[in-house]
């Protein structure tokens, strides 16, 4: 028997090959005849096309031209509404939206030939802002520009603010955000009648884009392929637009009858794809005279862009997790997502969790004061225990214990003789001022609701007469650990050793659909799949008789061979059924959101310069409870990562937008920090495991965006008494947020 | 990027022979000129190597001033002793642009050469005056946070993006420039031009012509310079605004200054109001900020950029008070 595997810094599994350039990204390949696609767009917000001119001097026969009327099957990205199309025929909708397509050998033709065509488009009045949508002065998408709307009503929240001593209001705005993963999107498509369609790339989900195909081109579903190439990064940006990327490149290899690839450059691939939805807050909050939360009136609203794509599931989100890891009688969540007239808003780390989060955990510090209570003595009395039932009528049953990770996290910044040395010095004047915040939070993982449920994820393990261990699945490595940490679960689960333990690429072909990779998913569900099936296998060798319960790599090796003879293949297939007693109601609403969440609380320290309004984070401690680390390193890098993108969308990731286009769609005016720009990011674990999660595991990956942005902006208002509420925190508006309060 | 010829030159006289058939650029540390052929905003027919030419040493001269070769990289400009102990500001400007990597390539005579980061001159899809004359200007009513406020024309506002070149103006450097018909030296104030009417003549040099050297005189201002560069993120970032000071001090009175500007204008900026309002002042920070003021007289701001004028004020005020701490 092997040590065990979980709980230590196993190598990544591809790391070697990824730092001595042998993985291949779909740039690397470049199969014969191959052509170059580009996208033509819409110049223009919202408009009735008119017509499409192309330029005279170009020889347009040298090209491949596809539209919408060359689309064989249905031209809507099938998602949840399926209200997007691949390609505008009649009108658009925002600008950057694909209408025309083209693909030439020479790709720097193509990219001329981008600009010789021109859209003549008659305009349309658009909606830019959250307020215009909901005033409805134009419709732009179904009855009143709303794509989806939440209630969560826990008890009588108007009695409990008419009754209330203290009443808490606010209002809290969040940026967009762009994923900014280090490799822009790409595919590699050969299709033809004879041999259906197969497409190569960058992406999160092989099974969204294995559904969005067969519906474009109106084949069946095994007719379609979908490989993943090495992807360098996600974030969630490549969870559902590569559905529209592969689905181009698909229809450009159709008609031509030659391969085609599709790279976007980078500025193409932050102007046209999808970013973090913005948002606004508002809370109303009652809090009795001994600091007791009393009543939340929330209302959450998400601006969606011009399709719904997954707004739906990101308000979810971000509803659920509105009211945070309190304990409170009456709450109201109302969540809505609405349509303007901007390239749709989609999936990004975190999924609608930060933004709301980023609203309350900002509010509770302004009750906390209200109440004359410090921002910590505050949580700690509304903390959320085991036994006590969240918004929508979920009971925690698991161990919960918020107060230990407060003090854990409180001790470890020294947050107490911190924040009354800074008072001290501040006072005393000078060119900077310090402060020290905090925030507390948790982050369900997997699916919300019935997701899981819908998804019924599947994975297979199977083994070779010599003993090789396969793990079979849909879920992507994409930088975050997968291909390691499935071994090290496959590993311990078999008793053997993680280099024996080989992660198949994700192949249509090949791998069952184990779901999508996003939603903090891949290690707690697929994870679990993978030790139930490898210990499905192990149980079946020792049933046989061919395998002892105390047994070394060469009596498994052996046990396969014998297995193997007698029976043949050696395979084990284990599909997701939901953890007893967890049921949730689509229709109500209520019930179990999540199996599980992961809990948390970060504290930041930071110095503002009264010169330049510029705030640099000097220190970030983040304490969570994840259940069983599987591989610290990469755990640890998770939550370094995480931080550190919740850093820039807090402080520097500023989306200048221009009639719905992104005005600075170039990494130079985009700014995200350096390592320069980062404190040290101190990452602690508390580990209780799970027992709905391979060796106790939960979900990691979303939780770190989270808690940065409302532990910097209360340590910002710790430092200089401002209150800013606006996300990012740039010099200019900490500027304007000191000049209201006369500073 | 298009098809390019590249040959490699070993003297000045073979290089600027060169440079006179046309259509040739030079090619020394390539940090920007590379980087803008990949986005197809240059396109020289011909590049002409000329890292080989013996014009590489930094050297005192009997006159007390001291010669830098057009080829000293940044990096080894930035850490020599003589330039960190008399031209300090000189030194903490270089150390604070780019990267490491980037300065260990970038050159003293590429510097001065290097162009603008206007998103809008960079992306040959936007309509740019710099790139193709006439063509118009993206700028102007696009998103000009990162631009200029001062010397700026309408036909361009993009800022000059050099961080050595606005200590060189503090400095009083002057560029010696090399023809067919001789060498010439210029003053760095006027080495670069106003955008004007013709904004994509950036600089003094002819086609043909190469910078040989930059001489720093011996000054006054050794004890009391500083630089102070305010930027989106702590690294890797070009200037919003910057401010190169030198101080000659006697007691509290200022016997002279010197006051520049980076990020803030068209070309590496003098601010000599500044200086005028600073020379016989007592040194403190009400007289630092009226010579901000001063600085700033005339600043033309656009839709995103108007907070710059506080910023370079700011930074004006902050580089004066730590030049006069040294």
């Amino acid at each position: 028997m092997e040590a065990p595997q979980i709980g230590r810094s196993v190598h990544r599994k591809e790391g070697r090959a990824k730092v001595t350039g042998q993985a291949l990204y779909v740039d690397d390949v470049a199969p014969a005849g191959l052509l170059h696609g580009v996208t033509v767009r819409s110049p223009t917000a919202r408009g009735i096309i008119k017509g499409i001119h192309f330029h005279p001097t170009v020889d347009w026969d040298e090209f491949t031209i596809v539209t919408a009327a060359d689309i064989p099957g249905v031209n809507r990205v099938k998602l949840i509404l399926d209200d997007q199309p691949y390609l505008a025929s009649d009108v658009v909708n925002h600008p950057e939206e694909p209408v025309l397509l083209i693909a030439h050998r020479d790709r720097a033709r193509a990219e001329d030939a981008r600009r010789r065509v021109t859209i003549d488009i008659e305009p349309l009045p658009a909606v830019f802002t959250i307020d215009d949508a909901l005033a409805r002065r134009e419709i732009i998408w179904g009855e009143d520009n709303t794509f989806k709307r939440y209630r969560v009503n826990k008890g009588d929240v108007d009695a409990a603010l008419a009754a209330a001593e203290i009443v808490v209001e606010g209002e809290y705005e969040t940026g967009a955000q762009e994923q900014l993963y280090i490799e822009p999107n790409g595919m590699l498509a050969i299709a033809d009648r004879a041999h259906g369609v197969t497409v190569w790339g960058s992406m999160q989900c092989p099974y969204y884009i294995h559904t969005a195909l067969a519906a474009l081109f109106g084949i069946p579903a095994q007719r379609i392929r979908v490989v993943q190439m090495e992807t360098g990064g996600g974030f969630g940006g490549k969870e559902e637009y590569p559905s529209i990327i592969a689905g181009h490149t698909a229809l450009l290899a159709w008609k031509s009858g030659r391969p085609v690839k599709m790279i976007y450059g980078r500025v193409e691939d932050m102007a046209s794809t999808t970013k973090r939805h913005p948002s606004r807050t508002r809370h109303r909050t009652a809090v009795d005279r001994d600091g007791r939360l009393r009543a939340m009136d929330i209302d959450f609203i998400i601006d969606g862009g011009a399709y719904c794509t997954l707004s739906p599931v990101v308000l979810s989100r971000g509803t659920i997790h509105a009211a945070g890891p309190y304990s409170c009688p009456n709450v109201r969540v109302t969540g809505r997502a609405v349509a303007t007239s901007a390239p749709p808003h989609g999936a990004f780390r975190g999924f609608g969790a930060p933004q709301s989060i980023f609203a309350l955990e900002r509010h509770m510090d302004r009750v906390a004061a209200a109440a004359g209570l410090s921002p910590e003595e505050f949580r700690r009395r509304n903390f959320i225990s085991s036994g006590e039932t969240l918004a929508v009528g979920q009971t925690i049953r698991e161990p919960v214990n918020m107060p230990a990770l407060l003090d854990r996290a409180l001790a470890l910044s020294h947050y107490r003789e911190k924040r009354e040395r800074f008072a001290r010095e501040n006072a005393r004047g000078g060119k900077s001022r310090k402060g020290i915040g905090l925030a507390s939070f948790m982050h369900g993982a997997g699916f919300t609701g019935s997701g899981e449920v819908h998804l019924r994820s599947l994975i297979t393990v199977e083994v070779s007469r010599e003993g090789a261990v396969r793990v079979l699945a849909a879920s992507t490595e994409i930088g975050q650990g997968t291909n390691t940490i499935f071994s090290q679960i496959a590993a311990d689960a078999l008793g053997i050793d993680c280099d024996d333990i080989e992660v198949a690429r994700p192949d249509t072909l090949d791998v069952p659909n184990s779901g999508p990779t996003v939603a903090s998913r891949t290690c707690m569900v697929v994870g679990k799949l993978v030790e139930t099936a490898a210990r499905g296998i192990r149980h079946t060798l020792v049933d046989s008789g061919y395998l002892s319960v105390l047994y070394d790599r060469e009596h498994f090796r052996a046990a396969c061979e014998r297995y193997v003879d007698a029976f043949g293949a050696l395979r084990a297939t284990s599909q997701y059924q939901p953890p007893s007693g967890v049921t949730w109601d689509d229709e109500q609403y209520v019930g179990d959101a999540y199996g599980t969440y992961a809990w948390a609380v970060y504290v930041a320290e930071v110095t503002v310069d009264l010169t330049t309004w510029e705030t640099r984070v000097d220190d970030f401690v983040a304490v969570q409870e994840v259940g069983k680390v599987i591989n610290p390193t990469l755990a640890t890098g998770q939550i370094e990562g995480g931080v550190a993108q919740g850093i820039g969308w807090a402080l520097y990731e500023d989306v200048v937008w221009r009639e719905g286009r992104m005005a600075n769609a170039q990494m130079t005016n985009y700014i995200m920090p350096t390592s320069m720009d980062l404190p040290s990011i101190r990452v602690y674990f508390e580990e209780v495991p799970y027992p709905n999660g391979p060796a106790g595991a939960k979900g990691i990956g979303e939780l770190p965006m989270d808690g940065a942005a409302p532990a910097i902006f209360n340590a910002v208002a710790d430092a200089t008494g401002a209150h800013p509420t606006h996300l990012p925190l740039t010099p200019e508006r900490l500027m304007s947020a000191m000049e209201t309060i006369g500073a | 990027m298009q098809p390019f010829s590249y040959e490699k030159v070993t003297n000045e006289h073979e290089a600027i022979e060169r440079a006179r058939l046309g259509n040739a650029t030079f090619v020394a540390g390539g940090t920007t000129l590379v980087d803008l052929m990949k986005l197809n905003v240059e396109v020289p027919a011909a590049l002409v190597d000329i890292n080989a030419l013996p014009l590489n040493q930094i050297e005192d001269q009997s006159d007390g001033s001291i010669r830098i070769g057009a080829l000293v990289r940044n990096g080894d400009l930035a850490q020599d002793s003589r330039i960190q102990s008399r031209y300090r500001v000189l030194s903490q400007a270089i150390l604070a642009g780019a990267s490491a990597q980037l300065r260990n390539m970038a050159t003293t005579g590429g510097n001065l050469m290097q162009r603008t980061r206007c998103y809008y001159f960079r992306d040959p899809v936007y309509p740019c005056n710099k790139r193709q004359p006439g063509a118009g200007c993206a700028a102007m009513d696009g998103y000009n946070r990162i631009h200029a406020v001062l010397g700026v024309s309408d036909k361009c506002i993009a800022t000059h993006p050099s961080d050595m070149a606005v200590a060189l103006v503090a400095l009083d450097a002057s560029v010696h420039i090399r023809g067919a018909n001789g060498e010439r030296a210029v003053p760095i104030t006027e080495f670069h031009l106003l955008p004007g009417d013709t904004p994509h003549r950036e600089t003094v040099v002819r086609p043909g012509e190469l910078i040989t050297y930059v001489t720093l005189p011996s000054g006054p201002f050794g004890a009391h310079s500083a630089y102070v560069k305010l930027r989106d993120r702590a690294s890797y970032e070009f200037a919003l605004a910057s401010a190169a000071v030198a101080l000659q001090v006697e007691g509290t009175t200022v016997r002279s200054a010197r006051v520049a500007l980076g990020g803030v204008a068209t070309k590496p900026w003098r601010a000599l109001q500044a200086e005028q309002v600073l020379t016989g002042s007592t040194a403190n920070t009400a007289a630092f900020r009226n010579a901000a003021d001063a600085a700033l007289t005339g600043a033309v701001s656009r839709r995103y950029n108007a907070y710059k004028i506080e910023l370079a004020k700011r930074a004006i005020v902050r580089a004066l008070t730590d030049a006069l701490m040294d």
